[in-house]
């Protein structure tokens, strides 16, 4: 799923930006609500590349780092998640932002302050 | 000693009032659409800053689960996407309070039209936020001026004449202004001294003015004997004392009249007694939120309308939703253009800014558990105006018991102001109770607007076609089954009342400190027309 077009970041003519996209499932559910939104876009704020949403392939992207614009997407249990990256870091982004989404926002582990 | 100096203006509002003058010297009340908004998005930014701050001490304080939620509104605060959806409405020209609550709702809206197991877990929050914001953004003193003084000005914001503490006396003085406008009706109701229309006035900050009411003229330094004594303010006192129940009134033909009383606010019921009225048949809510934070502001809007509710018992209250619009402005409510009574006012506004109508019905909605409400819409013009107005009811009502608050539907009459309305009464199935506004409705019929001191001749001499409209209304109300009442000035004048009454109306509502006059009128009328039955 993963159309990865990566090159050195450097300047150039032939420079092209990182750009990465995959798509998964939501399984968590009651879908994004507060405490997965803030756990999304606190990760999605950890990469310094764009990181944009699409929900049911309604062609409507959305800010991944803005809980604002996730929580307005009202994602729920089998909500189909578009997440795409584009900069520095974008696959490692995608990589670590859909594990999220896999892990079910990490729900279940009892919740502690992490930082 | 200065010199006596006496100018001639005209009586706005009667009895005597002195004091120094205060010198206001910008013209107040008037809708000035902002340059730049950066500065109400600076104080959003600093409400928000100050929001975020409140919240981080409590999530330190807080553990697990509570922590979280607060981490959560920390998050979606500190998010540059917020303000991005309130800075829209801002450039238009709305307040920060206002454009906060207002984009804030639509978000909610929203959240909640999830059609998902759980859309108060996700609203709740967001709510939260909103009100947490609002609370910090509002709470400005307004300008005030030293009570006991006599205030100089063009014109007077109803705002400030609300702020303002008049126990102590002193008056007003408008070099321009007209004895029709909302704030001659505002100190009329609070019994303040008022003449309008004197030019512009040479007088110095602090020197002694008399504001003669009763004359219709102010005078500068005025002489020992002209002074009005102490006495008579006090005199003025003791009539506001609650007295007991008054009598019934009856009309010639025996069916029972009611007399109602028009306030601006809830303050006002200190100098109303409750026993000679029968309820409130109009209480104006524009001037009573008179900023753009308090017509945002739900929690406070409920409370004032619980507090003359509370005050009621059980006799009925309305409440006129806002007439923005016309000459009634308010600061930072963007899209309201000033200076025309025929523009976007009343309903219209707020139809057009739902935002305004969504907060002062769930305040209504909410208010409503107490007391005898009737909500009452301005400015209506077409029937499907009220099927808008009970719509956006029927919403916030879903959603406030959504939220699990007790709310109850009350009756949604309308103002019969504009002359189409009137003809059209029968169209009119759907609105509760009819309410004649005669004040906006002369204006429009006699094509001469109220605020205009060049035609105030014409608009006095409304009256005949007034009272022509007012029967032909009364007859069709009466076989559709509708209440009618009157809460115009002309209610107010004795000299109106048999006209009134011959037209089939027996519901009046006036002013407080015209309800004793209006009383005695309407006792004689039953007196004479049952002496002409019984001979």
């Amino acid at each position: 799923m993963m159309e990865a077009g990566r090159n050195r970041y450097g300047v150039g003519e032939d420079q092209v930006t990182p750009r990465c996209q995959t798509e998964i499932e939501v399984t968590h559910g009651v879908g994004l609500h507060a405490r997965p939104s803030v756990t999304f876009t606190r990760l999605a704020k950890s990469f310094p590349c764009s990181i944009e949403i699409e929900v049911n392939g309604n062609n409507i992207w959305l800010n991944g780092k803005s809980i604002v614009k996730i929580m307005g997407a009202r994602i729920r249990r089998g909500s189909l998640l578009r997440i795409r990256a584009e900069g520095t870091q974008a696959e490692e982004a995608i990589t670590a932002l859909k594990a999220l989404v896999a892990r079910d926002f990490d729900e279940g582990i009892k919740h502690g302050r992490t930082a | 000693m200065a010199e006596r100096r006496e100018f001639d203006g005209k009586s706005a509002s009667p009895g005597q009032g002195i004091g120094p003058a205060h010198l206001f010297t910008f013209i107040a009340g008037e809708y000035v659409p902002r340059e730049g908004s950066g500065e109400e998005m600076e104080e959003l930014a600093k409400a928000i800053d100050r929001s975020v701050e409140a919240l981080s001490e409590l999530a330190a304080r807080a553990g697990g689960e509570s922590a979280e939620i607060l981490e959560f509104q920390i998050e979606m605060l500190t998010d540059p996407s917020i303000l991005e959806m309130v800075a829209e409405r801002v450039a238009a020209g709305d307040g920060a309070a206002l454009a906060w609550v207002g984009a804030l709702d639509d978000y909610i809206e929203r959240l909640e039209d999830a059609e998902d197991e759980s859309p108060r877990t996700r609203a709740i929050d967001v709510i939260d936020i909103k009100n947490r914001v609002l609370g910090a953004l509002t709470g400005k003193p307004v300008e005030d001026f030293p009570a006991g003084s006599v205030y100089v000005g063009t014109d007077l914001a109803p705002s400030l004449f609300l702020a303002h503490d008049w126990s102590s006396g002193g008056g007003i003085a408008l070099a321009k202004g007209s004895e029709a406008s909302h704030v001659a009706m505002l100190a009329r109701a609070r019994g303040v001294p008022m003449v309008v229309a004197t030019g512009e006035l040479e007088i110095a900050e602090g020197e002694t003015l008399l504001v003669d009411g009763d004359a219709g003229k102010v005078v500068i330094d005025p002489i020992e004997s002209e002074q009005p004594s102490r006495e008579r303010e006090s005199e003025r006192d003791v009539a506001l004392q609650p007295g007991p129940a008054a009598p019934e009134l009856k009309a010639g033909d025996g069916s029972a009249i009611g007399l109602h009383a028009n306030i601006n606010d809830p303050r006002e019921i200190a100098v109303i007694d409750r026993g000679a009225i029968d309820g409130i048949g109009l209480m104006r809510t524009e001037f009573l939120l008179s900023s753009s934070a308090a017509v945002a502001d739900e929690e406070k809007q409920a409370s004032l309308y619980r507090l003359i509710l509370e005050w009621a018992g059980e006799k009925p209250v309305v409440i006129r939703m806002l007439d923005l619009g016309g000459d009634k402005q308010v600061q930072g409510v963007g899209g309201v253009s000033g200076e025309n009574f025929m523009g976007l006012r009343g309903v219209r506004l707020l139809l057009a800014r739902p935002e305004l109508a969504r907060v002062q019905a769930r305040a209504l909605l909410r208010a409503n558990v107490t007391g005898n409400l009737r909500v009452l819409l301005p400015m209506v013009a077409l029937a499907s105006e009220v099927d808008e107005i009970r719509r956006i009811f029927k919403l916030e009502r879903t959603y406030l018991a959504r939220r699990g608050l007790t709310v109850a539907m009350p009756p949604i009459g309308i103002m019969v102001e504009v002359p189409a309305t009137a003809l059209m009464i029968d169209s009119f199935h759907n609105a509760d109770f009819f309410s004649f506004g005669t004040n906006d409705l002369a204006q429009f019929l006699m094509a001469a607007a109220r605020d205009n001191p060049t035609v105030s001749a014409l608009h006095a001499e409304a009256e005949p076609a007034v009272l022509r409209l007012v029967r032909y209304v009364m007859r069709i109300a009466r076989a559709m089954g509708k209440p009618v009442s009157i809460c115009g000035d002309m209610a107010g004048e004795p000299a109106s009342l048999p006209g009134l009454l011959s037209a089939g109306l027996r519901n009046f509502s006036v002013a407080p400190s015209q309800v004793g006059a209006v009383r005695a009128a309407l006792a004689q009328q039953t007196a004479e027309h049952t002496g002409q039955a019984g001979g």
